[in-house]
């Protein structure tokens, strides 16, 4: 087992979930590289358990009441997944299709949205349109219920154009009048009950309830329609086939998928005016996207075994995001192994650092990236990982820092020292610089490597979490 | 001659309400020699404010509310269960702090006792309470996978069983049910099971077990038992009441039938605009969305059993506190024919 392979393992694992220890990185390289890719990509994670201790504990984390605490249970299934990928691509559709409880006051249709991203967010790109477009919580927040046959609300079909498929400048303002008049009709059952409860924000008389689509046909504009230069008696799937018909949608799609996974592009409003940071990549994606009938988890079979994503040159490049920051630290401190207070404390970190899931800032979700960091946010951030990676009652360390001691010997040299816990970490990258602080550092510390107790690893731990680098996946 | 067994819906109690006059997210209740009913609120960790218990009776009267969220005492982080001694006296168990408040029915504070750990008088997670007719305090040291038995003051008398899968062992049990015949029902969550013991703490019978159908049971919170030995559970997992004979053979379930309380007709009949649209809405539908998922059915229907946590008998009705829809479903006791 080469060092390089548990390098790029981490870097996958990274990328795919929130990173992975030492113990599973090994594991993982046996598997071999591609065997790997499939298993995280096939496989189903089991949450029946933890699901069941959560709400018994928490019990607003299931039945939401407010907003809050579905980003705290989301981070439960994060933290304690056997199969993070899954909450990854939900995390990845949340940040494209962002959807804010501060319009809908209900935090179980925000719960359920997730839960749909989880189930058909690796399926076919054109049933995740779909259902999107049933989904109660964007019904709701982009005002497709008050779009009527007749009295047509654009909201929802401005921004499936622009937001969610194609981009602007690849359609016109009469494509989104035709696409909405296509999507008049879909809308919520008991309507007017849903939103005079979310107008007034009322929790009354027995709690939030949760919502389903409803089709009205006579709400709907059957009339004929001419969109993208394709005329019919279109209703909104048929909009639908044909934005995903498009080469617009597969870059655009791919390149959001090249700027989750493999490195940060500019905010989504840039992309009119700056080209892709690889455009082959972005042409290859697309290609995966028709030659699959638009699957994504083909796309992402690709990209995770492609030669671009498994360059060293993309290695630790991409910024966390907070809820990615909170996430790999927990997984890595393994304090939360039952349902605890102090988790919801752990999540509204991820509000501190700019990042409230369910929340976002509007219809554009949150601009990812160096973005993350500014002044205020890079204190929060650095301040949340190097004070829970330097609390040795943690378990998980607790047997890191035992790992490490059984490891050295006083004939070792610092260098190792500083290798072994960046192993046990998840293979963490560091530059020249950053070494050579953690090398002075620790001189500074002990005389030999053997003296090394829990209030020297503590400090090295909170060093390292302060570190760049850890900022970074 | 056969014998058909039903139970039917009396009555809806409560309000959803952060503060004042309702509940967020209730837990248990417990009644005083007044009949005055005491519910806890546990509340949630970003609106500590339903952490606290709400005085009322069985009309709906309201006498206010005592107990607030935090760790000095007399407070509640994560209060998990109440009892009331014969004496008018309420005990609180709280989870989080690892301790039990005793209080009065005016809400001063009397003492406290308990810490976290694993010795004789310690406590890991304290959840379900109940008295004996002798008045001694039984309280699930749930973590532990143990009771223990305290004298009203809380001192230390003994404790039985322990945490593993075997009969007679106990995984994160939650409510415990003190019978007439002087034995013990727990509702041992994590096993899918209701154990009864003797109130010295030996292994009597097991009911039930783990599954979604019908007959079994998903993580049970609760149970009560009526004057013929029959046993009433509250199917926290599964989201409905299900009833055992006395020799633990399946009779019947039922899955919430709530109605609207006084509380949320006041409510009503003050918000207007509310209550118009409710009138025309369809509360009651099925979605193939739905499928085996009763967690998911609970949060679109409305009268459903969601999370049930607490159940008990008082003067022949029955009483399920419904935890996640902030209110408590009465139901008449059982209907022989």
């Amino acid at each position: 087992m080469s060092n390089k392979d548990v390098m790029l393992m981490a870097h996958l694992m990274r990328r795919v979930g929130f990173g992975s220890s030492k113990d599973e990185l090994e594991k993982y390289v046996k598997n071999g590289y591609d065997n790997q890719v499939d298993l995280i990509i096939d496989s189903e994670p089991n949450y029946e358990i933890s699901k069941h201790l959560i709400n018994r504990y928490q019990p607003d984390y299931g039945s939401p009441m407010g907003n809050t605490s579905n980003g705290a249970s989301w981070l439960y299934k994060m933290i304690w997944s056997d199969s993070p990928f899954k909450e990854k691509i939900s995390l990845f559709w949340h940040g494209i299709f962002a959807t804010g409880y501060a319009k809908l006051a209900n935090g179980i249709v925000l719960h359920d949205q997730i839960k749909m991203f989880s189930k058909f967010g690796l399926g076919n790109y054109r049933d995740l349109l779909i259902q999107l477009s049933k989904d109660p919580a964007m019904i709701i927040w982009l005002d497709n219920c008050e779009s009527h046959k007749g009295a047509v609300n654009e909201n929802y079909g401005r921004e499936l154009l622009e937001l969610f498929s194609m981009g602007t400048g690849n359609y016109t303002e009469k494509d989104i009048k035709e696409a909405s008049r296509a999507f008049t009709g879909w809308t919520i059952a008991n309507k007017d009950y849903m939103t005079t409860k979310s107008q007034r924000d009322s929790v009354w008389p027995y709690g939030r309830l949760a919502m389903h689509f409803e089709y009205k046909e006579d709400d709907h504009d059957g009339d004929e329609k001419i969109f993208l230069g394709e005329k019919g008696f279109f209703n909104g799937e048929d909009i639908i086939d044909i934005i995903c018909k498009q080469k617009a949608t597969a870059k655009f799609i791919s390149r959001h998928m090249y700027s989750f996974f493999v490195e940060d592009e500019p905010p989504v409003p840039e992309w009119p005016y700056k080209e892709p940071n690889n455009p082959q990549a972005i042409e290859l994606l697309s290609e995966v996207y028709f030659d699959t009938g638009y699957n994504i988890k083909e796309m992402l079979r690709f990209l995770f075994k492609s030669e671009f994503f498994k360059s060293e040159k993309v290695w630790n490049k991409r910024v966390k995001s907070p809820i990615e920051l909170v996430a790999g630290t927990l997984r890595i401190t393994k304090e939360f192994e039952r349902p605890d207070k102090q988790q919801s404390s752990a999540n509204s970190h991820t509000s501190f650092m700019g990042q409230h899931a369910m929340n976002p800032p509007s219809v554009e979700g949150w601009h990812w990236g160096t973005e993350w960091l500014d002044s205020g946010t890079v204190v929060e951030r650095v301040n949340f990982s190097s004070s829970k990676l330097g609390n040795v009652n943690n378990s998980g360390i607790r047997k890191i820092i035992d790992n490490v001691k059984s490891n050295i010997s006083n004939q070792d040299s610092t260098d190792f020292l500083i290798e072994n816990i960046l192993e046990e970490l998840g293979s963490i990258i560091i530059s020249k610089t950053t070494k050579d602080t953690l090398k002075d550092f620790i001189d500074s510390k002990i005389n030999s490597l053997e003296s090394l107790n829990d209030e020297n690893m503590s400090e090295l731990l909170q060093l390292i979490g302060a570190m760049p680098e850890f900022q970074r996946a | 001659m056969t014998t058909s067994f039903e139970i039917k819906t009396k009555k809806t109690m409560g309000l959803a309400a952060m503060q004042g006059r309702g509940f967020y997210y209730p837990f248990d209740l417990a009644f005083d020699s007044n009949d005055r009913i005491y519910v806890l609120g546990r509340g949630h960790d970003y609106d500590p404010r339903g952490a606290r218990i709400t005085v009322m009776d069985m009309e709906e009267e309201y006498y206010g509310t005592f107990a607030s969220f935090g760790d000095k005492d007399g407070q509640f982080i994560w209060p998990s269960s109440i009892a009331i001694s014969n004496k008018d006296k309420i005990y609180v168990s709280d989870e989080y702090l690892n301790k039990i408040t005793i209080m009065s029915t005016e809400g001063d504070l009397i003492s406290s006792f308990g810490k976290f750990g694993n010795s004789e008088g310690e406590f890991d997670g304290p959840n379900g309470l109940v008295f004996d007719d002798n008045n001694q305090l039984y309280v699930v040291d749930h973590k532990n996978g143990r009771i223990q038995v305290f004298d009203e003051d809380g001192n230390y008398i003994r404790q039985f069983s322990s945490e593993g899968e075997s009969e007679g062992k106990l995984n994160l049990p939650w409510g415990i049910t003190h019978h007439s015949d002087d034995s013990l029902y727990i509702s041992d969550w994590g096993n899918h099971r209701i154990q009864e013991f003797s109130t010295s703490g030996e292994f009597i019978r097991t009911i039930g077990a783990k599954g979604n159908n019908e007959k079994n049971l998903l993580h049970p919170s609760s149970c009560a038992i009526d004057d013929l030995g029959y046993i009433y559970i509250s199917d926290w997992g599964n989201h409905k009441l299900k009833v055992f004979d006395n020799k633990g053979n399946f009779l019947c379930s039922n899955r919430g039938e709530a109605t609207l309380s006084k509380w949320a007709q006041d409510f009503l009949d003050t918000n207007v605009q509310e209550k118009e649209a409710r009138l025309k809405a369809n509360l009651v539908f099925e979605l193939e969305s739905f499928e085996d998922d009763p967690f998911t059915e609970s949060s679109h229907v409305e009268k459903l059993f969601w999370c049930p946590t607490s159940l008990s008998f008082h003067k022949e009705k029955l009483l399920i506190v419904d935890s996640s829809r902030h209110r408590i479903q009465v139901f008449n006791k059982v209907q022989k024919i």
